[in-house]
């Protein structure tokens, strides 16, 4: 029996900016580079650099993306910080 | 709507 370890993004949990991970802001929204994994990573709206920045004063992703955009874009934010998870951007607490 | 996240 095979196990496959899926690192899956649960939106109702509470998340932070990993703490290896700096962000400059930027014209476009801001850079985040991983100095672990040296990645660098393109946020590319206002709105997604305020969430991730205000992310850690939340109870859950969910709760802060509300806090920044309208109900019609929270999936799409949904998918974001799914993505900056992916790129171990952000971090579980 | 284009990405919000790009990754190099």
């Amino acid at each position: 029996m095979v196990q496959s370890a899926v690192r899956v993004f649960d939106s109702s949990a509470p998340w932070k900016l990993s703490g290896q991970v700096s962000l400059r802001d930027e014209a476009f929204g801001a850079l985040a580079y991983h100095h672990g994994t040296r990645r660098l990573v393109f946020l590319k709206s206002r709105e997604l650099v305020a969430l991730v920045r205000n992310l850690e004063e939340f109870e859950s992703a969910d709760e802060a993306i509300d806090a920044v955009v309208v109900p019609a874009q929270h999936q799409r934010y949904v998918e974001a910080l799914s993505s900056l998870f992916s790129s171990e951007i952000l971090s579980g607490r | 709507e284009e990405l919000l996240v790009e990754e190099v």
